[in-house]
This record gives structure tokens, sequence and C-alpha cells, in this order.
């Protein structure tokens, strides 16, 4: 009976064997990039090592370190501020921008769409340098252009903004940064869930008498939400990971105002070279943020069926 | 369309597999070739460093600000001794530590020569991953005071050669002093700076400061006064041993220090603190001798460079007590990975073990030099006309030898954040001293996973 | 004097179409700065107020660019590893996409698949240590090979392999190539890549971007000058004390340019890759 499994097996597997070939290149892969590493950084998290010297079992330790990381928590804290910051002006931008692209009667929608669109191709390093340039304190562009402002209006009282230099507008100029960056790329994502809400619908509306605004608030805002839920985990998994941006623009100062958890994590990996711990923090967030999106993609999907 | 496919009729699966083995050996065959190819891998070089009659070939030196300029200073003279080695200073680029670090652990990348900060030294050294340097290095041993040269060993190796020291005194304005009638001479103990910071405020109206200690400098300040009491960080086995007596005095003055007002609350190098040197907001500047660079370049800026300024050695904890404390100071390092060890070494030989090559570096650049010899040159002893003709050389290398070696460990650079974390959250509010270091080394002894000295006060308290 | 509605609606409109272009051009504002920044001195650079054209226009950051930096090594290196990236992507993703689309009945088909599914879950950043890791055990640091593999295996490549493969490549054809006398690889090869052509031009474009952005990584495997990748190379040209800005711009002007480049070519397989990245939940 073994046997006549056991050779069923064989036969099935020679039967097959395309399947299995041409899967395994990237299996192979897959397993010494992805498989491999998401053991190994289990095995180290419980580690002390810095990747030189021999590894030495500490337990439980590097996780209680992570009770007493003031900067972890400070970093996840910016995380979460500049996550604040930054997604609702550029879910509202993109979703403006994404009704706009999809009128019909528009006209210019090719130079729009790039314009907004082009932000996401270009590459992070040179832009947040130009970045850096135009948020320069005394001789940036934007802080000229609030003090031109400031000279027509002067009942505004507006100073130049020190963007880059000061622990209470680090977080600020990242957000910007990141909406800029950021917007085109949520754009299309909600103009394809525009696109698959059926003309009908809005037909529908019409003939009950809804103007425009009661069209969006009634048919499109509903049917969105698991393309606002998409884009809302995105988001956060960007925010959360977020490197480039940061380690351009501010590199995490002034102090550590404008460190994010992806930032922090680099430099403990690779400044620090603290292997063991960095992996444990790794999981530990990785698992934090794994659980806070399936609560969220719960809550959306019940709010969807008590409709 | 399908009749491209017809004149294959012969066995299928064989071509298949053999066409899919073929594409999977290519794959490993690249890969096998790739680790093959120059510049990968481990350094296949002796680790450790022999010295050379007529070395050749370039080296690239990994250095930062001003002590990358002094060293491109040294290279025509090198030359003159060396013309078959080509120097090249790396001073741009940002991250240099993260990358140094990143290549000496995949084993690649690395300069043949790198500065690193003598407080770091430690961390580098720990990774086992730079040059032995003892067999041409042990002999300079006598050349060095201890306090450095303690600190760039590991198990009786040697892997870093001491650079520049930075010995500690107080830069005063003489007409702020004449003006107030305060007499530097006088000034033995931190109890009589205090008094002479408190006199020049009284009589300025509050408008000069003795000296400015903001936040950030609170380390700073505690490690220099700690030097002077003999106090530690770390015991000599690496453990917490900030729990002690000496701790407390050092935090007492400074506690002193700013109850008394004297204090300008700016951060270390901003612009207020660049200012201060120029305007009469702050009167004297207790730091490391690499300071009067910044003083010289600062004053030089706005014109006022003409012997306002003076020294007088640095105030000690108790009458008869230490006057000398180190702020500072770098090294340089060779790579193990490196493939020019010769011409490395015999750059760093020249520029650390000369009296030229070392005494250069302070009169061009305020660079003091750790090697002993060299602070008997005259560039070091002589008068210095910015600082109205004191021999300033003289006052620093007085008593470096009885400079109290603080033991620096692969985790200072760390346990540095956690105390400075700790003073100005101290200083912030109320300077509530108690029990400040029990609970500092607690933290440390968490966040570090060292364990705590025996010598700390946590046992002796609790026991009495 | 009252206004017509059509008066009042193109009044409207006219309001609308400005807003709009202000909000665009903001948006294209940056690039604007990053091409006239490449030709001003530093000194022009930051003059107060802003010179919006540059005058006069300096063409000296190139050749300082091309004297201090080897910008054409650089530019290579960029090529070969996101070249290089994206056709191992490219061919790895569609010929295992075309198995999991093709060959259903295979024993472990669904958990494999469904696996790999999971394991888009897993962020990066778990993996960063031990994949650095690996590439030093294997002797990859600092070559291209350690640029172009570890992001090659990608889940979502083979997942959206699979889809249009499946729904556009149909079984007929392979069967009756099969009775033609082809081989599995064949079939593969001559039928269906021919025919998922678009889905590779979208996850092609999507890898390019990726890939030739990519600063982290380069920043950690990329160990000597001469492997550097421009992303990289800017990075570096930031100085602690004095950054050469003008410089710091012709050399983005560079890294940028073929990106837009390319953008402007394949806009809608783009589009398309990030649509299909939302469909997938």
């Amino acid at each position: 009976m073994k046997n006549d499994t056991e050779s069923q097996w064989r036969r099935d597997i020679i039967k097959y064997r395309h399947f299995y070939l041409f899967i395994s290149p990237f299996f192979i892969l897959f397993a010494a990039f992805s498989l491999y590493p998401v053991l190994f950084s289990l095995f180290l998290s419980f580690m002390k090592w810095n990747g030189l010297t021999q590894w030495k079992w500490v337990g439980l330790g590097n996780f209680t370190s992570m009770l007493y990381d003031d900067i972890l928590w400070r970093s996840l804290w910016n995380t979460l501020i500049i996550g604040l910051l930054y997604i609702p002006p550029m879910m509202i931008l993109a979703f403006i921008f994404a009704q706009v692209l999809n009128a019909e009667w528009l006209k210019l929608r090719a130079f729009y769409r790039a314009a907004l669109f082009l932000p996401c191709v270009t590459p992070m390093v040179v832009i947040a340098i130009v970045f850096s340039l135009i948020f320069s304190s005394e001789k940036g562009v934007l802080n000229y252009a609030i003090m031109g402002v400031g000279h027509m209006l002067p009942f505004l009282h507006l100073k130049p903004i020190p963007w880059l230099e000061s622990e209470s507008w680090s977080k600020t100029s990242v957000a910007i940064l990141v909406v800029w960056r950021w917007t085109g790329y949520n754009m299309i994502i909600m103009l394809a869930g525009l696109q698959g809400i059926p003309m009908e619908y809005y037909e529908a509306a019409m003939v009950d008498g809804a103007g425009v605004w009661e069209r969006v608030k009634s048919v499109t805002m509903p049917l969105m939400r698991p393309t606002f839920a998409f884009c809302g985990l995105l988001s956060l998994l960007g925010t959360v990971y977020m490197f480039d941006e940061i380690f351009v623009l501010t590199n995490g100062g002034p102090g550590v105002s404008s460190m994010n958890f992806g930032l922090y994590l680099f430099n403990l990996s690779f400044t620090d070279f603290k292997f063991g711990y960095a992996s444990c923090v790794a999981y530990t967030v990785a698992v934090a943020v794994f659980f806070i999106t399936l609560a969220g993609l719960r809550i959306t999907r019940q709010r969807e069926e008590a409709k | 369309m399908l009749k491209t496919f017809k004149h294959h009729t012969h066995s299928i699966n064989k071509i298949t597999v053999a066409r899919i083995s073929l594409f999977a050996c290519m794959a490993l065959a690249s890969l096998w070739f790739s680790g093959c190819m120059p510049g990968t891998g481990e350094p296949s070089v002796p680790a450790v460093v022999t010295p050379s009659l007529h070395p050749s070939g370039s080296i690239t030196v990994w250095s930062w600000n001003i002590a990358a300029k002094s060293l491109m200073r040294l290279i025509p003279g090198f030359n003159k001794l060396y013309p078959d080695v080509k120097v090249n200073v790396d001073m741009t680029g940002a991250q240099m530590q993260t990358r140094l670090m990143l290549s000496l652990a995949c084993g690649v990348g690395a300069p043949q020569v790198s500065q690193l900060q003598l407080t770091d030294a430690p961390h580098y050294i720990d990774t086992g991953r730079l040059a032995d340097l003892t067999p041409v290095a042990a002999q300079l041993r006598n050349s060095f005071p201890d306090y450095l040269w303690e600190n760039c060993e590991k198990n009786g190796h040697v892997y870093a050669i001491p650079w520049d020291t930075g010995p500690c005194a107080v830069f005063y304005k003489r007409d702020i002093f004449q003006k107030y009638g305060i007499d530097p001479k006088k000034i033995d103990t931190w109890e009589d700076y205090i008094q002479a910071g408190e006199e020049i405020l009284r009589k300025s109206g509050g408008k000069t400061k003795m000296l400015p200690l903001g936040l950030d400098s609170l380390e700073n300040m505690y490690l220099i006064i700690l030097q002077q009491v003999r106090g530690q960080i770390f015991d000599e086995q690496g453990r917490i041993a900030i729990n002690s007596k000496a701790s407390q005095e050092a935090l007492a003055i400074i506690k002193e220090m700013r109850k008394a007002g004297i204090c300008s609350d700016v951060q270390m190098f901003s612009q207020e603190f660049m200012a201060g040197i120029n305007d009469n907001s702050i009167a004297t500047y207790p730091s490391a001798v690499w300071l009067a660079g910044t003083i010289r370049a600062t004053t030089k800026d706005f014109g006022l460079g003409k012997s306002r300024w003076g020294v007088f050695r640095l105030p000690a904890v108790t009458k008869g007590g230490l006057h000398v404390a180190n702020f500072g100071g770098s090294v340089l390092v060779i790579p193990a990975q490196c493939n020019n060890k010769a011409a490395a070494w015999a750059f760093i030989k020249y520029a650390l073990c000369s009296r030229k090559g070392q005494a250069d570096q302070y009169r061009n650049f305020d660079l003091f030099p750790a090697y002993l010899p060299a602070q008997k040159m005259p560039q070091v002893t002589e008068q210095d006309k910015f600082f109205g003709g004191e021999r300033v050389g003289v006052l620093f290398a007085r008593d470096i030898s009885k400079i109290s070696k603080l033991n620096i460990t692969p985790d200072w650079a760390e346990a540095s954040t956690y105390i400075e974390e700790a003073l100005s959250d101290w200083a912030a509010n109320g300077m509530h001293s108690r029990n400040f270091f029990g609970k500092l080394e607690i933290r440390m002894q968490r966040r570090l996973g060292d364990p705590i000295s025996p010598q700390s006060l946590r046992y002796s308290e609790n026991n009495g | 004097m009252s206004t017509s509605p059509k008066m009042r609606r193109m009044l409207a409109m006219g309001v609308f179409y400005v807003v709009l272009t202000a909000i665009a051009f903001l948006f294209l504002f940056p690039f604007y700065w990053l091409l006239i920044s490449a030709f001003k001195t530093q000194a022009q650079i930051f003059t107060i107020p802003p010179q919006w054209v540059p005058r006069p226009i300096i063409f000296n950051n190139f050749a300082e660019l091309y004297r201090q930096t080897d910008l054409f090594r650089a530019f290579l290196n960029s090529c070969i590893i996101s070249g290089g990236n994206v056709l191992l992507t490219l061919f790895l993703c569609s010929l295992a996409g075309y198995a999991f689309a093709k060959y259903p009945q295979a024993r472990g088909h669904g958990k494999l698949f469904n696996f790999i599914l999971a394991s888009m879950m897993i962020p990066g950043a778990v993996t960063l240590i031990p994949s650095f890791l690996m590439l030093v055990w294997l002797h990859l640091i600092n070559t291209y090979w350690a640029m172009i593999i570890p992001g090659s295996a990608s889940a979502f490549g083979i997942f959206w392999m699979r889809q249009y493969v499946s729904s556009n490549v149909p079984d007929d054809l392979v069967n009756a190539a099969r009775i033609d006398g082809c081989t599995e690889f064949e079939i593969y090869w001559r039928i269906a890549v021919p025919i998922s052509k678009p889905a590779l031009a979208a996850l092609g474009i999507m890898q390019l971007i990726a890939s030739w952005n990519n600063l982290m990584w380069a920043f950690v495997v990329l160990r000597t000058s001469n492997m550097l990748t421009l992303p990289v190379v800017i990075y570096l040209l930031q100085g602690e004390v004095r950054t050469p800005f003008g410089m710091l711009m012709a050399g983005g002007l560079m890294t940028t340019l073929p990106l837009i480049l390319a953008f402007l070519f394949f806009q809608k397989q783009f589009v398309a890759g990030i649509t299909a990245g939302a469909i997938k939940q």
C-alpha cells in the first residue's frame, strides 16, 4: 500500500516534471533570499551578534531590551506622526485628481497625469537633495515664497521657517516630500477604482436628481472604500519602512526628530551592527504591523457587510 | 503559426531537460565566476603589518575636516622620503563611519588607512578586522602617553596609532578679565572659577556669562571633571562603574556651575556659540586644545585676531589636585584587508610617529601631538602671538603624562549617548542628583548588556 | 448685467483649469529646479532673490562632475544592474508564472502558489540582514550579482504573470503545439512569452524603476567606487562640510533623465502594473 502511494507520487512528479523544473529557478532564489532569511532572522532574534565575532544566546534579552529602547519608541512615534501628517492630504489630493482625470470632458489629460505621476519614477536621492535646496532656511525658494506672501499680507506675521534645522518642523518637511512623491501613485490606483464603478449607478443617481456632490457622496465614496483601504494599507507600510526619503533629506535629524522606524532599523543593522537586536526589532514590528493591517481590513470588511 | 514547430519530432523531454540544466549550469557557473572576480570576498592578505624599505603603489586615506586637510599638507614632505607612494586623502562623502564598518564586515572596500575617534577605536578593534601593527609599532610604546596607547591595544596587540590628543585648559578673553579685575592666575580650583564667574556676571550686569554649557555639553564637562578625580565609566574589565563617589563629585561641581547662573545655555558649535567667541556674551571656554583652531578661524573672519585671548590651566577639583584631562583626539588604523600595508604604515609612521610630522600639524591646525617627542619641538613650545605671547603648547603639554586613563570599551559610543541623555534630562528637570547614577547604571546595564562593577556604590550603600 | 449660465459655466471652467494647472506646475517645480540648478554655480544657487533662469548659464558642473567622479562607469554599472535585474526577473517570473498557469494538475501546485502569495506579506526589513549575510557567504558582495539576484524572485511578478498567462494563452493553443511536437520549454518560449508581452512590459518597467532607484541595498552591498551605481555616487557627493550642489544637480539630472524617458515611452504599461497591484487584494 505504502509502496503504491510512493510510486504514484513518483509517477506524478515525473509526469509533471516540467512544472517543477520551471518553478525551480524561482524557488531556489526564493529560498535563498526570502525563506531562509525569514527563518534565520527569527533565530538571530535570540542572539547577541555583531556579524563578525561569535554569536551569543541571550534568550528573550533582546525583547526586554526593546522595552527600554527610547529611540525605538521615539522612532515609532515619529513614524505615526509623519503618517498622520502626510496620508490625509495625499489621499484627498489623489482622490480629487483621480476624479478629475476620470472626467471625459477633461482637456490636457496627458499633461496633468504626467505632472502628478513623474515624481513616482524619479530617484529619491536626487529629489531629496533638490528638496533640501528648496527647504534651505536662509536661501531656500520656499521661504522666499513665504516671505513674499508675508510681504503682501503683513497681518499674517509670516516668518522664515527652519524646515530642516528645527525639531518641530523636520517631520513636516519629510511629509511634504512624501506627498509630492506618492500622490500620483495613489491617484493611479484610485483612478482604476473609479473606472471599475459601473456607469449605471451614476445614471440611476442622476435619475433620482442627485447633484455632483451627492453623487460623489452616495455612489463613489461607498464603492471606493476598498480602494481607500488598499491605499491606506500601502501608505501605512510605506511610512513604517520608508527609508530613502528620510535618509537623504534629514538622516533622522535634527536629533532623532525625524527618525522613522525604517531608518532606525537600518542604523541598528548597518551602523551599529547589532544584528541580533535589529532582527528582533524587525520581527516584532513586522508582526505588530501585520496584526494592525489584519484588524484594519477586518473592520472595513465588517462595515461593508453591515451595509 | 504552428508550422514553425513541425520539424521538432524527436525526444521532447530530453531536450527540455537538457536546456533547463544548461540554464542552471550557466547560472551556477556565473555565480562561481563572480566569486573569483578580483576585489571580492574575504581578504587573502596577511593581517599583520611588516615593514618594508621601499614601499610603493598608491594608498587611500579616509579622514575628515581639519584632520584631512592636515594630512594633505603632509603629502609633499612624505613623498620626498617615499617618492613611489601616491597618497590620496579622501575627505568627501557622507556616512564615512557606516561605510567603513560595512567594508570591514564585507572584507572589501575599506581604504588603506582610516581615521577614527579615539573613543571609537576599541569598537573597531573589537571587530577583529583591523591590521595587527604590533611588529612595527610595539617599539613606539614609550613615545605615547598611557591614556591613549592602552586604548589602542587589545590582548597585548596594537591595532591603532594615536594621532592627536585633546589636553584641556580654559581659553579666556583678556579684555573681559582686565575690565572686571579678575586675575586668571588666582583661579586654582573649580570653586575659584565659579566665584570669578559670579563676579563677572555681577559686574557686567548679567550680560557676560562665564562659560558655554548647553545641555549637549554636560557630558563633556562631566567626563573632563571625572578624569580629574580619577573616576571611570567602565572598570578595567569593562563592567559599568559609573555609580561612584568620583561621579558624584563631578556632578556636584556641574550643579554648582549651573546654579550660579554663569553658564550660557548654547549648543556646542551652534551659531550662538560661535557668535559668543566674538562678542562679550561669554568670557571663557573650558575645552580641549583643538578649540584654539576654531577660535582662531572664527575671530579671523571678524578681523579681531589680536591677542584678546589667553589660556589658563584647567581648574582642579581640590587644591593640589589634577589640572589636566583629555577631551577628544583621534587615531589612524589600517584595515586587515588593506593590500598595501607597507605603504600604509610608511604614511602613518611619517604622519604620527615623527617629530616634524606631528609638530607641523600642531602649528598648522592645532592638532596637539600625541607623539611625546614632538611636544618638545619649537613649533609646539614657541610663544603664541594669538594668545598674548603665552607658550600655549607648553601649557597644554604640562603634566600630560598624569592624565587619568578612561577605560574605553567597544560600547563606549552607545554608553555616551545614554549619559548625555540622562544629564540633559537631569539639568532640564531641576537637577535632582539623588540616586542619579544608580538609575543611570541600571539603564546602561539594560541597554548595553554589560554587568555592573562590584565597585558600584549600589553595593556599599545598600550594606551601610 | 446678469451673467448668462453659459458665461458662468465658462468662468467656472476657467478657474478650474487655472487651479489644476497651478497644482500640476507645483508638482513639476522640483524638476524645473533640478534642471536649472545644474546650470548654476554654488553662488547662483544660493542667491536671494532666486534666479529663475540661470544667468549666465554655467556648464562647468558637468565638466567638474566628469573630472571628479567616474560618472560614465556609474552609468554603466546602473545599466548593467538594472538591465540584468529586469531580464532575470522577467525570465524567472514568466517561467514560473507560466508553470503555475498551465500545469494546474501537478502535485503541490495549490500549496506552492499559496505559499508564494503568503510570502508577499513578508516585509523586506525582516530579510535585510540575512540576505546581506548570504551575499557575504556566497562571496557576492561588491559584484553585480549582489544587486541583480536578491530582488528578482518577486512573488508579485509570479502572481502577475500567472494571471496574465491563464487568461490570455488558450489551452488549445498549448495543446496544439504539443501535438505538433514542441518541447514544453518551446511552448513557453515561443507561444506564452510573445503573447504575454504587455504583461512583461508592465512588470519590466516597474522592476526597472525600482532597480534603478535602489539606494539602500546598493549602499550596503557595493563597496568600491568602481562598482557604485548612479544614486550612490550622487548620495556620496554630499560632503560633511560643503556640498557641491551644482555638481550634485548635474549628476542628478543625468540620473533622472533615463527614467523620465523610460516613463514617457512606457506610461501605459506602468499604469497597468500599478493597477494590477491594486487588484491583487
